[in-house]
């Protein structure tokens, strides 16, 4: 079967390197690994290029294998008693950007103290606006426990964030 | 999302988790690594192939020397059948001889 499309690789990277670098980051809370699951990501797609058929099949997988590999980089690191997220609220490389109001970025720092499960629901939800039934395809779950996770991760973000950003309001 | 209203802190989360923009030097490093690796699977290939036509070389030598040998123990297996039958031939040919010398003595004999 021929395709009409012809991908060129360094044009998707091109497209692509932000949403599956902060995909990444937001993950795993550590801007050098973020980076080296996006490469791997990235090599991956390169090798599996000629199995992808569109743009839109391009864009799924990377945030599939993006998760993934964040999920796996996590894991490697637990298994050596690394826990990255501990040290977020010291860390200055956290994912916080300028651009944000600190009110924001201290609601993404919050996000990062989220179980693995819920983070991962949440980040796909609201950094890829994707539906409940795309992020149940992409993180391989059910759609109903996708759809736990997204409320029981909103409800506990929001309990922390009544907590926090009253304090760090009060401190501003 | 349809189980959860629209409010602030929604609207707030949206904001905070926009895509970052990605480390400048991540596309050349990733780009590099390519290259590295598209290199290593193109020697790779190289190795491969070079290994697998030092393979068949030595399997040809080897099949080759093979069937000389046979076609030579053949050879000589001929070789040695013809002075057989060579042999048998001036046997036959010896003891004909004799059996007419024989026949000749007793028909003189008789008469």
């Amino acid at each position: 079967m021929t395709r009409d499309w012809q991908p060129d690789f360094e044009q998707l990277v091109d497209e692509h390197q932000s949403m599956v670098f902060s995909l990444a980051w937001r993950m795993t809370g550590d801007r050098g690994l973020a980076e080296e699951v996006a490469q791997d990501v990235f090599l991956e797609l390169d090798r599996n290029l000629p199995r992808l058929e569109s743009p839109l099949h391009v864009l799924h997988w990377l945030r599939r294998v993006a998760m993934s590999r964040s999920a796996d980089a996590m894991r490697r690191l637990r298994v050596r008693g690394v826990d990255l997220w501990v040290e977020m609220d010291e860390d200055p490389s956290a994912p916080a950007d300028d651009r944000f109001s600190p009110l924001g970025a201290r609601l993404e720092q919050l996000l990062a103290t989220l179980p693995e499960a819920q983070r991962a629901a949440l980040i796909l939800r609201y950094q890829e606006d994707q539906s409940p039934d795309e992020i149940a395809v992409t993180l391989n779950a059910p759609v109903a426990t996708v759809k736990s996770h997204l409320q029981r991760g909103l409800k506990l973000l929001r309990a922390k964030a009544n907590t926090h950003l009253k304090e760090y309001i009060r401190g501003v | 999302m349809e189980f959860e209203p629209k409010d602030d802190f929604d609207r707030e989360l949206r904001q905070a988790f926009q895509r970052q923009p990605a480390p400048p030097g991540l596309k050349r490093r990733l780009m590099d690594q390519r290259r590295r690796q598209q290199s290593a699977r193109i020697h790779q290939r190289v190795v491969l192939w070079q290994r697998l036509a030092a393979t068949l070389v030595l399997a040809c030598t080897l099949g080759g020397l093979l069937a000389w040998r046979h076609v030579r123990q053949e050879r000589r297996g001929e070789e040695l059948r013809q002075q057989v039958l060579t042999a048998f031939r001036i046997t036959n040919h010896a003891l004909d001889q004799m059996n007419r010398q024989l026949a000749s003595h007793s028909g003189g004999d008789q008469e």
